[in-house]
């Protein structure tokens, strides 16, 4: 058998590998599997075995359905179906939007490109605390208080996207273009004929990025719908911390389901992601 | 996926049709903290509404977590869509010396309610909130683990026994446990295995806070700050406070008695659990242990041999914005809910927590509803309320001294020097209340 | 030359919902938030105070030591966060049997909010918590992850790395996509090994994604301050009292808003520097072949 040395040194290469990515994926996991283990506990059991720790903690005993009932009976389906509307919304009109201006940004050449391109910068760098207060007086005069309009449309021009996209399409090369145009194409047939297909990846993570500023979004949702009729997440599961107590298996039954929501989102997408690409990375 | 359209469309609706009431209607808002401080609003709110038809109003519940800030962007932008504040008793200066709050109508005739509760809602010797409630501090301890270790317990109120407010005021007045004590006993009470604590003897619930931790220094004779509300040289870093601040680090280093930072409501959480013995909490704490099957005890909140007896005191008050455009009902609002019988009732039955009112004071003291546990246990908050409550200082820069004091003592209890930790916060809330006061 | 007839209606169309929108609800609050520290509240009126506030700061002990953490902060956090986001991404690109059940493990994090991270690990890393149960068990005393001057700000980056680095992730998956695979195989024939690969071919035709990645995880990282609110509360000895801590303190728990928004507007003034550097080293276009 001349190549048993090489399969027996293939073999302990996967095997290593697969040592190497458990004790990557278990630092990932584990904060999260305690998680999911307390909001399958009574409440006044979460502490029970993690101060101190034991390795019980990691096991859902005494098991109890009650947080997810209770997390339900709260309406918390409802307030998942609304972040999800308000998520995917944002989301949507952010790419064509934010893609739009990274095309013209990479595209074109024009007067005040760069004291624009500075200015987009500038609107993701301060912290949005200390933007609430001038927001929510603009919002306020457009009479939009109470309204969903006020949680998504402040939200869909987002200069991290247009950054995001003008970034990718400066990098299509420009013969693409030319040739399109030499055969007498649009402007719109270029973008969405040609810089659309290529970007899918690009448009992937905008989608993220804008997905997810509404996902985990909390105080200005707090302030934009005080009569509380319109509930998000991040608002819903701030209730769990009370002023004398915490609801805690409520509050992580929340988490877990809202942790696996992007995930099972993001998991179709997949395909886009890995094509041809083993040979990108560190692999011999 | 049918049942997602569904959900969607019906919040949508909900979101767009939360349209204001019709305009001969008097709708006012109120801003308030979620969960049962709303629910016990709402209750008020109800028999408030059954009197006066006309006018309807709506509770903004925030979490109590964000609502400090979110109350103070809204106040600040003059937002005339909040007509009522929930404020806490510390704040009222504050809001006041901002001009967030609406001077308190001089006709509300406040009579009936605690003096004291009374004077800590002004600002420059005028009124800018009404009190609605107060609170207690009290010392639980874990029947059985004092039992399993044969140590006495302290003197205190327990399932089974009751307890005329005679009883309660000599147990207040003369059977009251020295924080040495305290630590004496919780030494004992703290159990290590194998270098980890698995039971611990005391804590305190509020890990750093002022309003629990005032009258550790007080107690020993030097108040926090100075009167003048800027200067708390000679008082944060005195003797009494370095004293006190030694014993609060010994807690946690020296006797390793007590669990670092906890957060609230996990203080409950242990003693339902059986992994302490005693703390020093909330009298809001009741209800929740009822639920845990935990035999316990409720003493009177501790002192320092040789020093005074001094509790916590001071709750939420209601205020007024000054930018309303509806301020007398919603001042009309506001008495209903301080200063009547009906609206003081239906609060303290919804909450359960010490009322500021002396015919509800007097009625806990007499009513034989109040003999048995826990219900006895008003009668403590009763007699502290009346001897040994102390408010906490009225400053403008109460946030600056609340956090400067927190970061002091969180400081401490993970093991910076008692001085350095005492000195450093005399010159952080000195320079930031100096910005104020300018 | 396309660009010599740039068609302005067009650019208008394109340019308008994305720019009105960051107008409207963006710089103008900006602008409006700026202004503030121009002016300080006195007796429930604003003052206009010059540029006394930025001048105030000059002399502000706390102002200084808290710069210091915030630069010591992102010195370390933007490096480790974004060479672990491109080594998971590369782990997420291999292609062998198992791998996809790795990936979904790999995505966790993105969902779970921050503040609910934060619960956990605070948990996790309390005195009696997990990660001190486990090094109990190798026989290694606990460590006070949180609570001491020395631990706590790593913590905190270990915390934010977490929860960040599946997010950075995606970005540069995506932008692996967009290297064409020849040039990998081209470099594999002339013998080239992995890690030559990874340094010259992988990194510098990522240089836009890295670019992007960069410039939005500093100012995220800059203005980071959840977790040392919910955590530390700037504490041990404002050993983690970063400059985005500070200034919410003095506008949101002070109601001084006047400090907070000098302070951040001096952050913003070093983010923009910082910016303005990232842009320089890797905004030129790579060499052509």
């Amino acid at each position: 058998m001349q190549n048993t040395p090489h399969a027996l040194k293939k073999g302990i290469g996967f095997g290593l590998k697969h040592v190497a990515y458990i004790a990557i994926a278990f630092i990932f996991v584990l904060p999260l599997w305690w998680a999911i283990v307390s909001s399958l506990r009574p409440n006044t059991e979460v502490f029970a075995d993690i101060f101190p720790f034991t390795a019980k903690a990691l096991i859902p005993s005494p098991f109890s359905l009650e947080a997810y009932q209770g997390v339900f009976d709260r309406g918390f389906g409802i307030i998942i179906a609304n972040t999800m509307f308000v998520a995917i919304v944002t989301m949507i009109g952010g790419l064509i939007v934010n893609g739009m201006a990274g095309f013209a940004f990479a595209v074109f050449d024009f007067k005040g490109k760069n004291a624009i391109l500075t200015l987009i910068i500038i609107s993701f760098m301060l912290p949005f605390e200390a933007i609430a207060l001038p927001l929510y007086t603009v919002t306020l005069q457009l009479g939009w208080l109470d309204n969903v309009a006020a949680l998504i449309v402040p939200s869909v021009a987002n200069g991290l996207a247009v950054f995001l996209f003008y970034q990718f399409f400066k990098e299509v090369p420009k013969d693409y273009l030319e040739a399109a145009k030499l055969d007498g194409a649009n402007w719109f047939d270029v973008l969405v004929r040609i810089y659309v297909p290529l970007s899918i990846p690009t448009c992937i993570s905008a989608g993220l990025l804008l997905f997810v500023f509404q996902w985990e979004a909390f105080l200005w949702p707090l302030l934009a719908m005080p009569s509380q009729q319109f509930k998000v997440i991040q608002v819903g599961m701030a209730a769990f911390q009370q002023q004398y107590q915490t609801i805690w298996n409520q509050l992580f039954a929340v988490s877990v389901i809202t942790a696996l929501i992007p995930i099972a989102l993001l998991l179709p997408l997949q395909r886009y992601y890995v094509q041809g690409l083993a040979s990108a990375g560190i692999k011999g | 996926m049918k049942m997602w359209n569904t959900a969607l469309a019906i919040s949508m609706v909900a979101a767009m049709t939360a349209v204001p009431a019709l305009a001969q209607d008097k709708t006012l808002n109120m801003i308030v903290i979620e969960g049962g401080d709303t629910t016990a609003m709402q209750a008020v709110v109800d028999a408030y509404t059954a009197a006066h038809p006309g006018t309807k109003i709506n509770l903004q519940p925030y979490p109590f977590a964000q609502f400090f800030q979110v109350a103070e962007l809204r106040l600040r932008s003059k937002d005339t869509g909040i007509d009522l504040v929930y404020v806490d008793a510390p704040l009222v200066a504050s809001y006041a010396s901002r001009g967030f709050l609406a001077p308190v109508d001089a006709s509300i005739d406040t009579s009936s309610l605690v003096p004291a509760a009374i004077d800590a809602g002004k600002y420059d010797a005028t009124q800018f909130a009404l009190p609605i409630n107060n609170s207690a501090q009290v010392l639980f301890y874990n029947k059985k683990l004092f039992a399993d270790a044969g140590i006495t317990a302290p003197d205190g109120l327990t399932a089974g026994q009751n307890a005329t407010q005679a009883d309660v005021d000599t147990l207040g007045s003369t059977k009251r446990w020295t924080w040495e004590q305290v630590a004496d006993t919780a030494q004992k009470l703290t159990v290590k295995d194998g270098g980890r604590t698995t039971q611990y003897g005391f804590t305190v619930e509020q890990f750093g806070e002022l309003y629990q931790l005032q009258p550790l220094g007080e107690s020993l004779g030097t108040d926090v700050i100075a009167p003048d509300g800027v200067t708390a040289k000679g008082y944060l870093d005195s003797e009494a406070w370095t004293k006190a601040g030694t014993y609060w680090a010994n807690l946690y280093n020296e006797w390793a008695v007590s669990p670092k930072s906890l957060g609230y409501g996990e203080a409950a959480s242990l003693f339902g659990n059986g992994q302490l013995a005693m703390f020093a909490g909330g009298t809001w704490n009741l209800p929740i242990l009822a639920q845990t099957g935990v035999d316990f005890g409720v003493a009177p909140f501790p002192y320092f041999e040789g020093g005074k007896v001094l509790t916590p005191t001071g709750s939420w008050y209601v205020g007024v914005s000054a930018a309303s455009t509806n301020q007398a009902e919603a001042f009309d609002f506001a008495k209903f809910l301080t200063t009547s019988d009906e609206g003081t009732r239906v609060w303290f039955k919804a909450l359960n927590q010490l009322p500021v009112s002396k015919p509800l004071l007097d009625e806990i003291s007499t009513a034989a509803d109040f003999d048995a546990f826990p219900n006895n246990v008003f009668r403590l908050g009763v007699y502290d309320s009346l001897n040994t409550a102390k408010a906490r200082p009225v400053t403008a820069a109460y946030g600056q001294l609340q956090d400067a004091f927190r970061t002091a003592f969180i400081d401490m209890a993970n093991g910076v020097a008692v001085k350095d930790a005492l000195a450093s916060a005399v010159q952080k809330f000195e320079s930031a209340a100096a910005r104020v006061a300018q | 030359m396309v660009r010599s007839k740039t068609p302005l209606f067009l650019l208008a169309v394109l340019l308008a919902p994305a720019l009105v929108g960051l107008v409207v609800f963006r710089l103008y609050p900006i602008a409006l938030a700026v202004s503030d520290s121009f002016f300080n509240m006195l007796r429930g009126n604003q003052v206009f105070v010059g540029l006394d506030n930025y001048v105030a700061l000059f002399t502000d002990s706390a102002f200084w030591k808290s710069l210091q953490v915030t630069l010591w902060f992102n010195l370390l956090i933007n490096p480790i966060q974004i060479a672990l986001a491109l080594g998971l991404a590369l782990l997420y690109v291999q292609k062998f049997k198992g791998v996809p059940f790795y990936r979904v493990l790999f995505l966790i994090p993105i969902g779970v909010s921050l503040p609910t991270a934060v619960i956990i690990w605070r948990i996790m890393l309390s005195p009696d918590g997990l990660a001190n149960g486990v090094l109990n068990i190798a026989g290694i005393p606990g460590q006070p992850w949180l609570t001491s001057e020395s631990l706590a700000l790593y913590s905190i980056i270990a915390i934010a790395t977490w929860k960040g680095i599946s997010y950075w992730m995606i970005f540069i998956i995506g932008g692996l996509q967009n290297i064409s695979p020849e040039i990998y195989d081209a470099a594999r024939i002339d013998g080239a090994r992995a890690w030559q690969r990874l340094i010259f071919i992988t990194i510098p035709l990522l240089r836009p994604t890295l670019l992007f990645v960069l410039v939005a995880d500093v100012s995220i990282n800059f203005l980071l301050f959840a977790p040392i609110f919910m955590i530390t509360q700037g504490g041990p000895a404002d050993s983690t009292n970063v400059l985005m801590y500070e200034a919410f303190k003095s506008g949101f728990i002070f109601g001084d808003m006047g400090r907070a928004m000098a302070i951040i507007v001096v952050v913003v003034a070093i983010l923009l520097v910082i910016v303005g550097l990232q842009f320089r080293l890797l905004n030129g276009k790579p060499e052509k072949k």
